[in-house]
């Protein structure tokens, strides 16, 4: 989107846009209409950025709440998992089990 | 140093508790690949650090709980109050009777799992009623991003709830990953049959 200078003199406002893949060129022209489609592609250009920074803040907002959460969680695994490993487990297809040594001492 | 970046330490575990993780999960990694010797250096670091890990691990549980509940409460100190009790109840109702620290650390994930699920629900059922036609709608991108979070937290939900009813499963059958309230690990066996799966260890 931008003013363009004639080569007789004077400016026009044309807009960019991409359709299917292609870039195709708007011509709105000169004067008052131009004037008109300048001011209104700017506030939508201002509404965007607008929108995109609060997106963003919101965005910023809800993964620092979720943050603590899914590092207790990691925090939990390890734990977890350290505890069954020490008490002789071993995951065996996604499942976790005790070693048979373990399991012989256990009985005896 | 910020008072952002101050506030969001407050919701991350100390480094020196990180490092314990870090070299919990290599040991258990080691053992779980057959190394005896990692096996029993994995023990002695549990006694060593083991409560200590727990219990900060259980209080950055405890923060996320409160972050949470003042999001989800949005200033209203009634229903911060009530969200609190909530939690305090669903905390006692999960955890049962005496539980262990290992135990007391997966209740706090389900209960903080549970209150994120319980947010992106709230969060998300305004852009998703059309009732009226007054709801204040959200970028697209930014609702894929909610959903995407949602689902995510629901996933984590669920996976704590295995892990504390695996835990517990494993614990009722196998004294060997008991841990009482002094998170000494008992490994020398059982009759796991008729005993409390929780009761303390009686030696100490």
């Amino acid at each position: 989107m931008a003013w363009e200078e004639r080569k007789r003199g004077g400016s026009y406002y044309t807009r960019s846009r991409k359709a299917n893949g292609r870039v195709t060129r708007e011509y709105i022209g000169g004067g008052l209409a131009g004037k008109m489609a300048a001011e209104a592609d700017r506030r939508e250009r201002e509404r965007r950025a607008a929108e995109a920074l609060e997106a963003k803040q919101e965005r910023e907002k809800v993964e620092a709440l979720v943050a603590p959460v899914v590092e207790l969680g990691e925090a939990t695994d390890i734990v977890v998992r350290a505890h069954l490993v020490a008490a002789g487990y071993r995951r065996y297809q996604g499942k976790w089990r005790r070693a048979r040594r373990e399991q012989r001492n256990q009985d005896a | 140093m910020s008072s952002e970046t101050k506030t969001l330490e407050r919701y991350q575990l100390p480094s020196a508790v990180k490092e314990r993780l870090d070299e919990l999960r290599e040991l258990s990694k080691r053992a779980e690949g057959g190394d005896m010797q990692a096996r029993q250096e994995l023990k002695r670091t549990l006694h060593r650090s083991g409560p200590e890990v727990i219990a900060r691990a259980s209080d950055i549980g405890r923060k996320a709980q409160h972050m949470l509940i003042e999001t989800a409460a949005g200033g209203d100190p009634l229903t911060e109050y009530a969200l609190s009790g909530r939690l305090d109840m669903m905390r006692e109702e999960v955890a049962g009777e005496n539980p262990s620290p290992l135990e007391v650390l997966l209740v706090e994930r389900v209960v903080a799992c549970w209150l994120l699920v319980e947010l992106f629900e709230a969060l998300m059922a305004p852009q998703l009623w059309t009732g009226t036609g007054k709801g204040r709608s959200i970028p697209l991108g930014l609702l894929k991003h909610y959903l995407s979070w949602q689902e995510g937290a629901n996933r984590r939900y669920l996976a704590a709830i295995r892990e504390l009813a695996r835990v517990r499963k494993l614990q009722s059958s196998t004294p060997g990953i008991q841990v009482n309230n002094n998170t000494r690990i008992n490994v020398s066996g059982g009759s796991g049959k008729g005993e409390p799966r929780w009761a303390p260890n009686k030696e100490e």
